[in-house]
């Protein structure tokens, strides 16, 4: 394959490519998902094709096939470079390193060599230890991802690896009369199939059944300008929102950023630090290079409270005279390029969860987060949370059903007067504005500060 | 090699098993990117696949491949095979979808423009939008257009074809100000008939409000008016979710055991009509049964759930297609889905429904208009949005949170506008809705 790619590269730079590239992607997926008992979905996909890309006078051309036939790939390439030319957009160049390497996923199980019964057996678990009362669907998921990438380009890179990736996950709808309620867990992460292995799979499902039970009883959250302390999975909802987008750099080469010309600038309260990791051992949005072929990196947000920088693909970083951080993503070889988080989380603190819980007033503590919504052009966020906690007097009063959080993200980090030790990462998918999917992780630590609060009846 | 070769060589290799079911599909899209006023990128895309279902001894399997050389259908067959020898039995399999006729004819599905589209002429039409876009409001954006082919076969005798374009666009729109905002306007359809004029004018419109918005303080129960666009997703994760049938076979459908019964407003009339220009519009689903126009709510009252094989009774609403998006169709599973859900439009046009509001807002944008599917529930933050008061906008905001449930919110219509517009899966005009919360700081 690496021939046919270098034959593609050559046909782009003999018509005119300055810089260009060539990547071969196949995935295969695998999926279970059952439904009270039954399998309500058992597939598996086998996808694949080739995206070529050439840069000509500050422009990108892209040609992508799902064939490795070496007549449809030259086509391609001819293609990406009739895309790339236009009316010029500047001079500017790119400056990858060459990187001459082969690299194998670090899984102790790698999921090829499980039978897929172990897997059905795992999700038909799950499932039956969600059965209880008032549980209405009892849903056990499991799913595996195996890409193989190769990347050739014209500086003489030529990279290929493999990215495995695991997730499972239980989740119960709880009904009372017309009332409906959710509850879910479940791992995900860079793994192989040990991430099944090493769960107690009976006890996940049992506790997701009994949650999602007990959120029948929750009440309607108060509304207004409130203390809230976000859980992991809101805090790393908050980092990825409210301070994530922003700080991809095509964001601030577009000038849609409102963190456009803020680095050095006071952000948050000394207490706040930001990373974006994707080193992050067994974390969901980790990968040893990004899709331009740039080793993944740990990009520092914020240090004490101060903006430090943005993340960036080959394009931004030339632009904005930086170094490519290894966020140049995509979702799949027919998807293009953009600057995408990984890992992106809060750092910690030096507090317990118990004690910040115990000298809050009155506020409400987060219970998992539903999804998003970024802002980077006005500075806001959209958080919704699955469910929360009353807190009034330092004691949990109540159960709260879901809400949402907003704020402008600034002000928000401004008002961060407290945070946990410990930082827990919780996998997902992220899409740049409304497409374009990639695997994420997001987290931090339990962390207090002040934002707008609400959530319908 | 041909759909149809393909198709039978599938279905020859299936003969093995009880039932089986081919999907092909070939599909070329073209995309250009705008970004801050610019032509960025155009991409011509190419993507053809497979989908294979089988069941053998009451057992299912279901694989898919991109049709690339490497992968072979024999390749997906054999994979769909392994993956039912290790499936548990399903007994309420009911079998793939029978040969029946057409129902309907539709129109206006295919565009000649779109299947002989240049990328000078793409590249013409997003210059014609940013021309029609303010001087000091930066544009970005996509418009994208796909011509789609795809042959769904089963061992029952289901053979249909389909052939239809897909015209998808979505562009922001920011003014160049301290405290600037975004504005956004989506284009969903089959046609290559695009007004860059009107587009260009709301897109500097909105980008101006939006940068106008100041943060909303207090709390206040009003009057929500959602235009066409912010309305659609609202809908369909409500009302579409409370309408499909899969919800209602797992007893999660907020509207369960309600046909004949009175769930909306009576100025709520909604249609699933295919036979009319729309993204998804077609005389077959994407499992080979034929659609038909559907009454769903009528004035009100609950007619009709939506359904697809698995649920049974397949009302024709069985799809892997979007309205965004036509690479990948292969990948995804049957899912359950209007195909254009219509709402009986009112008399009024937007500016007389917010003359008739007393004290309301007219939102036009929320960071994603959603409501939750499972309880309807709603918390949504503005980020611009008109405050209303006697009839007249008396100011603009944003940093609030709109909150609600819009399962209610469907029984307390006030108004229906005129202003019908496809979006995604949905032709809607204005409504309003009273009795809504805004909470600001």
């Amino acid at each position: 394959m690496q021939d046919i790619l270098l034959k593609a590269l050559n046909r782009m730079e003999s018509t005119g490519a300055q810089f260009c590239d060539a990547k071969a992607q196949t995935v295969r997926t695998m999926g279970v998902q059952s439904i009270n008992g039954d399998i309500r979905q058992l597939l598996q996909r086998d996808t694949g094709g080739i995206c070529l890309r050439a840069w000509i006078d500050g422009r990108w051309g892209y040609g992508t096939v799902t064939s490795f036939d070496e007549s449809d790939i030259s086509a391609a390439a001819e293609a990406a470079v009739r895309n790339a030319r236009g009316s010029p957009k500047g001079r500017l160049r790119l400056e990858p390193d060459t990187i001459v390497k082969s690299m194998r996923p670090n899984v102790k199980i790698h999921p090829d060599d499980v039978d897929l019964e172990e897997k059905i057996k795992a999700v038909l678990d799950v499932d039956r230890a969600q059965e209880a009362e008032k549980v209405l669907n009892r849903v056990g998921s499991y799913a595996e991802e195996v890409k193989d990438n190769i990347i050739v380009n014209s500086v003489g890179s030529m990279i290929d690896w493999q990215e495995v990736r695991t997730r499972f996950g239980a989740m119960s709808i709880a009904s009372e009369g017309p009332r409906l309620e959710r509850y879910y867990d479940g791992p995900s992460g860079t793994a192989g199939y040990e991430l099944v292995k090493d769960l107690d799979i009976e006890r996940m499902g049992r506790e997701v059944a009994e949650e999602a039970v007990r959120t029948l009883k929750a009440v309607r959250p108060p509304s207004g300008k409130l203390t809230v302390i976000s859980d992991p999975m809101m805090s790393g909802l908050l980092a990825h929102e409210a301070m994530g987008h922003p700080s991809e750099a095509d964001e601030v080469t577009k000038k849609r950023s409102f963190l456009t010309d803020c680095v050095g600038m006071k952000v948050g309260t000394d207490i706040v630090d930001m990373f974006d990791n994707g080193l992050a051992k067994g974390a969901y949005g980790s990968c040893p290079f990004d899709d331009e072929g740039t080793l993944a990196s740990n990009t520092q947000i914020i240090k004490d409270g101060v903006y430090e920088g943005y993340m960036h693909s080959l394009e931004t970083a030339s632009e904005l005279g930086s170094r490519p951080t290894g966020n140049g993503r995509a979702e799949n070889f027919g998807k293009r390029v953009w600057v995408r988080m990984t890992n992106t989380y809060f750092g910690p603190g030096d507090r317990t969860v118990e004690d910040i819980i115990a000298d809050t007033r009155y506020g409400i503590l987060c219970d998992k987060m539903y999804n998003g919504m970024e802002d980077p052009v006005g500075g806001g966020f959209e958080a919704k949370c699955l469910r929360g906690h009353l807190i009034e007097n330092g004691r949990i009063t109540e159960l709260l059903q879901s809400f949402t959080l907003t704020g402008r993200a600034l002000e928000v980090l401004q008002t961060t007067d407290a945070v946990s030790k410990d930082v827990i990462l919780d996998g997902g998918m992220c899409g740049k504005g409304i497409e374009d999917w990639v695997n994420v992780s997001s987290g931090g630590p339990y962390m207090r500060s002040r934002m707008i609060v609400g959530g319908g009846e | 090699m041909q759909m149809d070769s393909i198709a039978d060589e599938a279905l020859r290799y299936g003969k093995k098993f009880d039932d089986s079911e081919v999907y092909v599909v070939r599909t070329v899209s073209n995309t250009v990117y705008v970004e801050s006023t610019k032509i960025s990128n155009v991409e011509t895309k190419t993507d053809s696949g497979l989908s294979f279902r089988m069941a053998k001894d009451h057992k299912l399997g279901k694989a898919s491949v991109t049709l690339n050389g490497k992968s072979t259908v024999a390749g997906c067959v054999d994979m769909a095979e392994r993956i039912a020898s290790f499936s548990p039995s399903n007994s309420g399999f009911k079998g793939y979808v029978m040969p029946s006729r057409a129902k309907i004819s539709t129109s206006g599905i295919w565009d000649k423009k779109v299947e002989n589209i240049t990328h000078e002429q793409m590249i013409e039409i997003v210059k014609s939008i940013a021309d029609n876009v303010e001087k000091d409001v930066v544009l970005g954006g996509l418009l994208r257009v796909s011509t789609i082919e795809a042959l769904v076969a089963n061992s029952n005798g289901v053979h249909s074809e389909h052939s239809s374009t897909l015209v998808y666009g979505h562009f922001t729109s920011m003014a160049r100000k301290e405290h600037p905002g975004e504005g956004q306007e989506a284009i969903h359809g089959t046609q290559l008939s695009i007004d860059t004029e009107e587009i260009g004018r709301s897109l500097s419109q909105r980008a101006v409000s939006a940068a106008k918005a100041k943060p909303f303080r207090g709390s206040r129960r009003l009057t929500m008016i959602l235009p066409p666009g912010e309305l659609g997703d609202m809908l369909m994760s409500s009302a579409g979710s409370a309408l499909n049938g899969e919800n209602v076979f797992y007893g999660r459908s907020l509207w369960q055991d309600k046909i004949g019964e009175k769930i909306a407003s009576d100025s709520l009339s909604l249609t699933d009509d295919p036979t009319v220009e729309a993204p998804l519009a077609s005389a077959f689903d994407d499992e080979g049964t034929p659609t038909e126009k559907r009454k769903l709510v009528e004035k009100g009252v609950l007619r009709s759930y939506i359904r697809d094989s698995f649920v049974g009774e397949s009302t024709g609403n069985g799809m892997r297609r979007s309205s965004v998006d036509a690479q990948g169709l292969y990948e995804r599973s049957i899912s359950i889905k209007p195909i254009n859900m219509v709402v009986t439009p009112g008399k009024m046009t937007r500016d007389q429904i917010v003359e008739q509001t007393d004290s309301g807002i007219l939102i036009d944008k929320f960071a994603w208009p959603e409501a939750d599917s499972l309880t309807g529930r709603f918390g949504l933050e503005v980020r611009c949005g008109h405050l209303i008061e006697k009839g007249k906008i008396v100011g603009t905001i944003n940093n609030a949170l709109m909150i609600g449930n819009m399962m209610d919110a469907l029984s307390n219509i006030e108004n229906i506008g005129n202003d019908q517009k496809i979006v995604g899966l949905t032709t809607i005009p204005t409504m309003s809705f009273s009795g809504m919360d805004l909470v600001g700081n």
